[in-house]
């Protein structure tokens, strides 16, 4: 029973606004990704769950009971924290009993027996006698993790805590906390600003900027279904494409390209001024333009100057602009595969599919329309 | 799970809370669970040291000497003792001795003090056995340094004057002599405070990282360009703390000239205001005269201390 | 001519008793104009290697000439290089304008006025012209990396040398730098010596890719020619994300054996594979196709996995696959799959390794004995 309520909290620091009338259901067991840019909330957030920070206003109920007013001890949290706080005097059994010794009701041989257990879960039972700064980064990891799970608490809370790791150790850890989490099945409030992690591990990812929670919904429904324009922008790596213009009933006028509005997308964007088109790296399909005359391009298509190309190996960031186009920026990023091949420089025809089109209010940001899924493809978290 | 009812029963965001609750909130704040660990220093320093520069402030606007007790009555208090003690030539000279050493004393020690550093940086970069030969001074009591100079200073079988006398020369009354009884001090304060001088500016050098060498050797610059462009500006903070630490000494350095002769009165020609200070007050009772020069030097040492806060406000660090 | 050499280049750092050799016998030729990034793991000795090239650190043996002149016993101060540092190493008391015109004052006879027009000019082809008065410390993370790198460019040396210079960006940013940072040198023509442990930078930005490990150089080469044919184990897990799939076992006649599966090679390939005992079977994850019930064609090559975990990425999937009675808890392949493919969580799928894809590696030396077959001829992996 560790579902997780957050009614209307907001913090101020003095004149900031931390976290501004935020509202959040957590379901038991559930693994909720709070996600966002430095300085978005998402810390003071999860420090406000703690009980390391006083809410200015709101409610937090853990498992029902009501926590505004309680210290820390008395919540029954965990907490891992970006730098791991373990202590450093103390071996690894000592800092992983540490927390079972406040707690009563366990016997000396009970709490050993449980420590061991933990370690024993976690593969790192011949380190119990080590102390952390004999322990590799992953590895101290771990043992930060075993502190947290060996006090089965109703709740993990997790402050970035792969942030220090090398990429291959993070893509690592990432499957095993994931596997972990659905092993001791706890419901767990995860912080952190990579999009990545929020997309692989979460039941459920919750974007927020400037305090405010923008959208909550599974990984998937956050990259196809994006409610407002920062959603897209910041899930998703590459970014997806904008492109600012206006909206003249059946179609789309930017600086340099006009796109054909379908019926779907008019009735949508209808009583717009201003909008931003919006499609992944992924959906711009690019062709080689040796032989295509201009005219002979349909509605959808594109000549376009790739001015730089990044290979990857198993794909490649093509970079693209409008010839006409003076200026640094690039006009449209494109994902292609690792051995389609695009010379720098070169001319090329952009194919983008209308069905792949998001289309955001150019002043609010909303969401105006999003882009369509085959109905075999439904949008769930797999 | 009844206070969660009520909660969800309310339509504003914020649940009515009973003063229980209210107390137990407040009991709970960061404001009162951390005043154990503020408020006894705050209550320490509250009386012991700005009740103490009170207390000799109104000392200093009575006419007490001898062994009365101070009146405060209303009628008795004035500035008569500070006009008194300004009107004074032993005060006046006491204040120029004082500023001679304050200046040439903070910055010979400054400039000494970074040229050993810079030195120790340089050549043995990581040896720290040399740092303790020149920090040894400095754990010395004030009352061994004098006893040592005295015997340096010595005018038949000093040191300095077997030395002197070597060269040919005659020998120097050191200390007897009033037109350099000061130089005199101010060398043995010199040797025993540009140890630590060197200390804070070494701490500098070496929380510099090792990049800002490495940048502007790849600039081009040379080792003497290096330090006189790049490094030594970086120094500022040390420069600054360790000045304010060297001037506040230089203007209350009684214990020194106290111990060289064990008298309240310094040798001819060194007398400061500290000495000044305790002379008046503990060999001739003039409390409230020796109370205003306290006073003065209190106004002294903020002159030094007020420029110096105001600069760490700028940098944001107050 | 900037033309850059090591020849036999190698550093051993004494420690007491202990001889440590952290650069360990590198020759690389850097041509005129080049952009070649220095790629390992940390403690390779990629750094010293750079350090060595500014004169931080002396040479122990073997030789670096920059055209016709021998560094080696050349002051740093007289070597015709500019460094930007991982930490950028502003000069934090002086404003950008002053950071960026130090070097020219120290190095060059230049008028003041000169001086001052270059700073204005570098300033603003770096889009900084609205900072030159602020201080290092009033500026971002991101505009203290323009001043950095302005302050190198506005000296206009022979050779640039960057130690990780994108290292302390956030991964938005970073991207960003780094296509304006190949933008610049390609522009400016400088030959560039370019350290990170970021393979994506080295794949992005490079004209070729030095991988070192261990001290030693392990492969020099375009990088789309490091990512398809590999020399050996090192460098085939260490460029790519996620890693290289390795399968170890033993070829028996002209098949790869494991306890699992058996994987029978081509003629091409028994040929390049000879009569090596101990191999390890390797496959990028996105060669590694997953197939639909009734969809293969090459059933000798087709094998039955569970997928234990499945990564969202939103533009692909990372499958993590196990063959079916594994109880190690370790998954033996990844494949990566296409965005909309859904594939569940402990779902049984076939799993297709296409022999054009595969690479061969000799498990006792780690030498690649065959790499994968491409399309793509000699030119394009050149780009």
């Amino acid at each position: 029973m560790g579902a997780i309520n957050i009614e209307n909290l907001t913090k101020r620091f003095g004149e900031t606004t931390a976290v501004d009338d935020l509202s959040l259901d957590i379901a038991d067991s559930e693994f909720l990704v709070l996600v966002g840019p430095s300085g978005c909330g998402k810390s003071t957030t999860l420090r406000c769950l703690a009980g390391l920070e006083t809410p200015t206003a709101g409610d937090i109920y853990i498992a029902g009971d009501h926590m505004n007013y309680r210290v820390p001890q008395n919540r029954d949290i965990a907490m891992v924290f970006q730098d791991y706080a373990l202590y450093p005097h103390m071996t690894v059994r000592a800092n992983m009993r540490f927390g079972l010794e406040e707690e009563e009701g366990y016997t000396k041989a009970e709490r050993e027996a449980r420590v061991e257990e933990i370690a024993e879960t976690l593969g790192i039972s011949e380190l119990l006698d080590r102390k952390p700064d004999e322990l590799s980064g992953g590895q101290q990891q771990r043992v930060a993790l075993g502190r947290a799970i060996v006090r089965d608490p109703e709740v993990f809370l997790m402050d970035e805590p792969l942030s220090n790791l090398d990429a291959k150790l993070r893509a690592e850890m990432r499957t095993e906390l994931q596997q972990l989490q659905h092993r001791f099945d706890v419901t767990t409030v995860y912080v952190t600003h990579n999009q990545t992690e929020a997309m692989t591990m979460s039941d459920r990812v919750a974007v927020m900027n400037d305090g405010r929670l923008q959208q909550v919904g599974p990984p998937l429904e956050l990259y196809h279904a994006p409610e407002n324009r920062f959603v897209a922008g910041f899930i998703g790596e590459p970014m997806m494409n904008f492109v600012e213009g206006r909206n003249e009933g059946d179609r789309f006028v930017g600086t340099y390209v006009e796109y054909p509005f379908d019926a779907t997308i008019r009735d949508a964007v209808d009583g717009a001024d201003d909008v931003v088109l919006g499609v992944r790296p992924e959906d711009v399909a690019v062709d080689t333009a040796d032989g295509v005359d201009e005219s002979d391009l349909g509605d959808y298509e594109f000549v376009m100057h790739v001015s730089v190309i990044e290979p990857h190996g198993d794909q490649n960031v093509v970079h693209l602009n409008h010839p006409g186009d003076t200026s640094e920026s690039d006009l449209l990023h494109a994902l292609t595969g690792g051995t389609d091949i695009f010379e720098q420089g070169s001319e090329v025809v952009v194919t983008i599919d209308p069905s792949h089109v998001h289309v955001f209010d150019g002043e609010s940001g909303d969401a105006l329309h999003n882009r369509r899924i085959g109905p075999e493809a439904e949008v769930t978290n797999v | 799970m009844d206070t969660h009812e009520t909660a969800e029963a309310t339509t504003t965001p914020t649940e009515e809370v009973d003063w229980e609750t209210k107390l137990r909130y407040f009991l709970n704040s960061d404001f009162v669970r951390s005043s154990p660990f503020w408020g006894i220093p705050f209550l320490v320093m509250g009386v012991a040291v700005y009740g103490g520069m009170g207390f000799n402030i109104a000392i200093s606007l009575t006419d007490a000497r001898g062994l009365t007790p101070p009146d405060y009555s209303p009628g008795n208090l004035d500035l008569e003792m500070y006009t008194q003690v300004l009107g004074s030539n032993a005060f006046l000279q006491a204040t120029q001795n004082n500023l001679v050493l304050l200046v040439t004393f903070t910055t010979i020690c400054l400039v000494l003090g970074l040229f050993l550093a810079v030195l120790i940086d340089q050549g043995i970069r990581y040896d720290d056995k040399v740092q303790t030969i020149y920090l040894l001074p400095m754990s010395l009591s004030f009352v061994v340094t004098a006893q040592l100079w005295l015997w340096m200073f010595n005018n038949n079988n000093g040191l300095l004057n077997i030395i002197v006398t070597a060269f040919g020369f005659q020998p120097v009354d050191w200390i007897g002599n009033p037109s350099i009884a000061l130089g005199s001090i101010i060398f043995a304060l010199i040797w025993q405070f540009s140890g630590y001088t060197m200390v804070v500016y070494l701490a500098g050098l070496r929380s510099l990282p090792d990049d800002q060498f490495e940048a502007a050797r790849v600039d081009g610059a040379s080792t003497a360009k290096t330090y006189l462009r790049i490094i030594i500006p970086q120094l500022k903070e040390s420069s600054v703390s360790a000045a304010v630490v060297l001037m506040v000494f230089a203007l209350k350095a009684f214990t020194f000239l106290y111990a060289l002769t064990g008298r309240y009165r310094p040798p001819n020609g060194t007398d400061i205001l500290a000495t000044l200070m305790v002379r008046q007050a503990f060999k001739f009772g003039k409390w409230a005269y020796a109370a205003t020069i306290a006073t003065y030097l209190m106004v002294l040492a903020l002159g030094v201390i007020a420029p110096y806060l105001y600069y760490q406000y700028r940098q944001g660090s107050l | 001519m900037a033309h850059l050499a090591l020849e036999h280049v190698t550093k051993v750092f004494e420690d007491g008793e202990d001889e440590i050799v952290a650069v360990d016998d590198v020759s690389v030729e850097i041509r005129d104009g080049e952009f070649l990034v220095l790629v390992g793991p940390s403690g390779c000795g990629k750094s010293t290697t750079l350090r060595m090239i500014a004169g931080l650190e002396t040479i122990t043996d073997g030789e670096i000439r920059l055209g016709e002149t021998v560094l080696n016993d050349v002051r740093t101060q007289d070597r015709d290089i500019a460094m930007v540092f991982q930490s950028y190493a502003l000069y934090p008391h002086l404003t950008a304008r002053r950071n960026m015109s130090f070097g020219l004052e120290e190095s060059t006879d230049l008028a003041d006025t000169d001086i001052d027009e270059r700073v204005t000019e570098v300033a603003s082809m770096m889009g900084i012209s609205d900072l030159l008065d602020r201080k290092p410390g009033q500026l971002s993370g991101g505009q203290q990396q323009r001043v950095a790198l302005g302050r190198a460019i506005v000296r206009d040396p022979e050779v640039f040398l960057m130690d990780e210079p994108l290292s302390n960006l956030d991964a938005k940013l970073r991207a960003e730098m780094r296509t304006e940072l190949q933008q610049l040198q390609e522009q400016l023509g400088v030959t560039t010596v370019y350290v990170t442990h970021d393979q994506t930078e080295a794949m992005t930005m490079a004209d070729r890719i030095a991988v070192m490990n261990d001290g030693r150089l392990q492969q020099v080469g375009p990088p789309l020619e490091l990512y398809h044919a590999p020399e050996n184990l090192f460098v085939a897990e260490f460029i790519g994300e996620p890693s290289m799939n390795f399968l170890s076992g033993r070829r028996e006649g002209s098949s790869f054996v494991t306890d699992r599966i058996e994987y029978p090679f081509t003629e091409t390939i028994a040929d390049a594979v000879g009569d090596a005992e101990d191999v390890i079977l390797g496959v990028r994850p996105e060669d590694v196709e997953i197939l639909a019930a009734g969809d293969g064609s090459d059933p000798a090559r087709e094998f039955e996995m569970t997928a234990t975990v499945v990564e969202p990425m939103g533009n692909e999937n990372v499958v993590h696959l196990e063959f079916p009675g594994e109880t190690t808890g370790t998954e033996d392949l990844v494949a990566i799959t296409e965005g909309l493919r859904e594939i569940e969580e402990n779902e049984s799928v076939t799993v297709h390794l296409p022999e054009e894809t595969i690479h061969v590696f000799d498990t006792a030396t780690g030498e690649a004995l065959h790499t994968r077959q491409l399309e793509l001829d000699a030119q394009a992996l050149r780009l």
